[in-house]
């Protein structure tokens, strides 16, 4: 049985060296990989940072961030609403469902053993600051707010695994707060970008939605450095919100995830809580 | 940088059959595997497999003289000679920007049909799709 | 140099398709999960090593920290052993 599955898995490598000589052959036509990138590419590689270019530049030296969040950013805003429908999805279905007070505030189920919290509680802020660095950075390294995000919420999981959810809940990580902190991170994205377009209205200039850098009819923008140092704009402001949005919104699906069956079962069957 | 063409072509070819050949065992893990949980697993890697082919699709040969860079700037402050050379050695960054809302848009979709799992598994008690389908909506 | 890059590319793409033939046939949902995360390994290194280091921060954290999570949070919760 072992051996009918090493088998396999031995043709399917053969398999793979053998079809990739007809490929070496030229079978799959163009040349693979290109000697040189597209037009758009090389567009994209010019214009990041340009002092020379003031009106189509986003003077980010960082130019996928410059991407994300400048040159295609209604891209990034609904995938922001993606993310958000589903979170909302996964609070719709566990509806009514809350952790009993007895639950809470008992002390069984404190979690795993004093090595692992010790373990817990010296990496949390470690792996905190390195997520916050890695989204205030986003701008200057690769980096940004989604890989920030992530990160931070890698850890919430891990500190509502090793100290039980009802200690979790108690400290004040409940559903409740991260929605709050999930919402005030959306309002922070909703109101980025729509920024420039209130300040020029309220000035008197013309202005677009999502804009970061003064353009030829529009010349009004935020500013490229502060004080000598690099902020590009509102691609600062878009990664600290959403890091803050994302790393509350994975915390909150955990947290829901996480709830013992029990409870859930009785909240199914239609038993009041007390 | 012409005389070694038919290995370089080869060696990417090997990348570019193996990703394919994912694909393949990924979508048969969807079809023909019973539970629930493994074809959960199998959309995992069949959408990481599409996320790598567009990445693959921006990379380029190695310039003569100097390696292939990632989309980054390091030299500040900008010159027109350091604009002209990053344009010369990076790779392509508009592939990454695209599967970079790829990847959290999966992320999404997977953690949702997890939930919805486990919904299925309260209801009717087990996670096969033939048992599931043979209940015909009767709960458990 | 440039022969060196794509060899190891190479290697570790076809470590990934092994991966994925075991994640697949196996019938332990645990050991599938494992499997699936030593995939997204070898898929992060083939990311660096297509010189890609933001999708690099976003995919290690994803797929073998939120994945696997969530699988067996899942799994836990539900059946280990696929049937038939």
């Amino acid at each position: 049985m072992k051996y009918e599955r090493a088998l396999i898995a031995v043709a399917i490598i053969v398999f793979i060296l053998v079809l990739s000589y007809a490929v070496a052959l030229g079978a799959m036509g163009a040349a693979l990989p290109p000697p040189d990138l597209r037009e758009l590419a090389k567009n994209y590689l010019k214009l990041t940072i340009n002092p020379w270019a003031r009106n189509l530049t986003v003077m980010s030296p960082e130019a996928v961030t410059a991407i994300v969040w400048d040159f295609r950013g209604l891209d990034t805003f609904f995938e922001t609403a993606v993310l958000y429908l589903a979170i909302i999805g996964t609070v719709a279905i566990y509806r009514g469902i809350r952790a009993s007070r007895r639950a809470v505030e008992s002390e069984e189920g404190s979690g795993m053993s004093p090595i692992a919290k010790s373990v817990t509680k010296i990496t949390l802020p470690m792996v905190l600051a390195v997520a916050i660095a890695i989204a205030l950075h986003g701008h200057l390294t690769p980096g940004g707010g989604f890989q920030g995000g992530s990160t931070a919420a890698v850890i919430m999981l891990l500190v509502l695994v090793v100290f039980s959810l009802q200690f979790s809940m108690r400290i004040g990580i409940t559903k409740g707060s991260m929605l709050a902190l999930r919402s005030t991170g959306l309002l922070g994205v909703a109101v980025t970008s729509v920024l420039v377009l209130i300040l020029g209205l309220l000035i008197g200039y013309q202005a677009f939605i999502f804009q970061n850098q003064p353009k030829a009819y529009a010349p009004i923008g935020m500013p490229a450095a502060l004080d000598g140092m690099l902020i590009s704009g509102t691609l600062i402001l878009f990664n600290i919100f959403e890091c803050l949005a994302v790393a509350a919104g994975l915390t909150l699906t955990f947290i829901l995830v996480l709830t013992h069956e029990e409870e859930i079962r009785s909240a199914m069957k239609g038993d009041k809580h007390e | 940088m012409s005389s070694d063409l038919p290995i370089v072509t080869y060696l990417t070819g090997i990348v570019v059959i193996s990703l394919f050949v994912n694909m393949g065992i990924s979508l048969y893990g969807i079809f023909a595997k019973p539970s629930l949980i493994k074809k959960l697993i199998a959309l995992t890697i069949l959408s990481d497999t599409a996320n790598v082919f567009a990445i693959l699709v921006g990379y380029r040969r190695w310039p003569p003289g100097s390696i292939v860079r990632p989309p980054v700037l390091t030299e500040l402050p900008p010159t027109p000679e350091k604009i002209a050379k990053f344009a010369s050695t990076a790779v392509d960054p508009l592939p990454q920007a695209l599967v970079l809302t790829a990847i959290v848009i999966g992320l999404a979709v997977i953690i949702f049909l997890a939930v919805v799992i486990m919904q299925v598994y309260r209801t009717y008690g087990t996670t096969d799709v033939r048992l599931i389908s043979r209940l015909r909506g009767e709960r458990r | 140099m440039e022969v060196l890059a794509l060899t190891l590319m190479a290697i570790v793409a076809l470590l990934s398709t092994l991966a994925t033939y075991l994640a697949i046939t196996e019938r332990d949902l645990l050991t599938a999960v494992i499997y699936s995360a030593l995939q997204s390994t070898a898929y992060a290194i083939i990311f660096y090593l297509l010189m890609a280091p933001d999708i690099v921060l976003v995919y290690i954290p994803v797929a073998v920290g939120l994945y696997p999570a969530v699988f067996i949070v899942l799994i836990k919760k539900s059946e280990r052993y696929e049937g038939g």
